[in-house]
């Protein structure tokens, strides 16, 4: 009896850790904001490895978990980021400045998400920024929960809470591809101000 | 000490099996519940299903583009056994067909380049063709996508993609 409680506490005990551990490692718990790894370009983390067969087990479950139906990088390569330029968590109480340059694509876009992997409950159509709106030089967009006063794209964070963003680089140039950590300028985002704070 | 051998190896070897399945059936267990929620949303097998303008209140799967118009057709290929025929109209813009088995691989795509695209899908075990590829599995979805940042780009988007088709050949 004592022997069979031992192997029925071993089988317990072992699948836990096992299910917890993949869970973990694969970003399928609930709370667990590392949507994309692999690479890292100033804040910004990605992957080329979305959509493929080729993709590690860890990654396909979390794309599943976090980014279901995206395409392959051919097509699509795509970048999270959870955090400002200082490693601070982006909060909707603050007010961010998103900027860059050209990006080596043919079309992209900024995208805010809550905690849930979700567009935020808003109806402020704002709920993004992208090339269409920039031209072929610098731009600047600022993050906030409310209207920016100054003419300035602007992504809407409002009811977003603690939130992150993903850049979506549609049809990427080889470059981006063969060399991401040179041919990508990523975007920079630098907190403005929080509620309760100063500017 | 020798008698809790045994138990200790099957307390690792379990961990090891439990790690694996939640690996290996994790991605489709949610890719089947995407496809459910798609079906929930009116999607009819091997047929198109126009999406809604992305918005908070419209979305169905994580992280969606609010800037893109999405139809998805749901197929089963044991219900089509010569394949189908799945076709993009052409479109000003950039819009794409994507193919995702029910393992989550996107295991094709096909760029529209401002002309209609015909593809035919066969069922896993058939051979490709040049003009013809193999599911890796019966069940999937293909996603065409099409650039629509605002509501005007998306009416227009939407009324092309009425005439995309998804059918068995």
């Amino acid at each position: 009896m004592k022997r069979i409680f031992a192997f029925a506490a071993a089988g317990i005990v072992g699948s836990a850790i096992g299910a917890y551990s993949a869970a973990t490692m694969s970003g399928l718990l609930p709370g667990d904001r590392r949507t994309m790894e692999g690479i890292s370009i100033s804040g910004w983390n990605g992957s080329l490895d979305q959509g493929s067969s080729d993709a590690s087990p860890y990654v396909r479950a979390r794309i599943a978990r976090h980014g279901l139906l995206a395409m392959a990088k051919s097509e699509a390569i795509y970048f999270t980021r959870a955090t400002d330029d200082a490693g601070s968590p982006l909060r909707e109480t603050c007010r961010y400045r998103l900027s860059g340059g050209p990006l080596p694509a043919g079309w992209w876009s900024v995208t805010l998400y809550d905690a849930d992997n979700f567009l935020p409950d808003n109806d402020d159509e704002a709920l993004s920024y992208d090339a269409s709106r920039t031209g072929s030089g610098r731009w600047e967009a600022e993050i906030a929960p409310t209207r920016p006063q100054e003419e300035i794209g602007w992504i809407s964070s409002r009811n977003a809470g603690q939130f992150d963003l993903t850049l979506r680089l549609y049809m990427p140039e080889p470059g981006a591809l063969s060399d991401p950590l040179d041919a990508i300028e990523a975007p920079s985002l630098e907190r403005l101000a929080c509620e309760g704070e100063g500017q | 000490m020798k008698r809790w051998i045994a138990p200790l190896v099957f307390g690792v070897v379990s961990a090891g099996s439990a790690h694996y399945a939640v690996l290996h059936f994790a991605p489709s267990l949610i890719m089947s519940r995407a496809m459910d929620l798609i079906a929930q949303r009116g999607a009819q097998l091997h047929q198109f299903q126009i999406g809604q303008r992305t918005t908070p209140e419209t979305q169905t799967v994580v992280r969606p583009s609010p800037d893109l118009a999405y139809s998805a057709c749901l197929y089963d290929l044991s219900q089509a056994p010569d394949g189908l025929v799945v076709t993009l109209a052409a479109t000003p813009g950039y819009s794409s067909l994507s193919f995702f088995d029910s393992d989550t691989n996107n295991f094709q795509t096909v760029r529209g380049n401002g002309q209609t695209q015909q593809v035919r899908l066969l069922p896993p075990g058939m051979a490709s063709t040049d003009d013809a590829m193999t599911s890796p599995t019966e069940e999937g979805v293909i996603l065409t996508r099409r650039l629509a940042p605002s509501q005007e780009e998306f009416d227009a988007a939407a009324a092309i993609a009425a005439k995309d088709s998804c059918a068995p050949a």
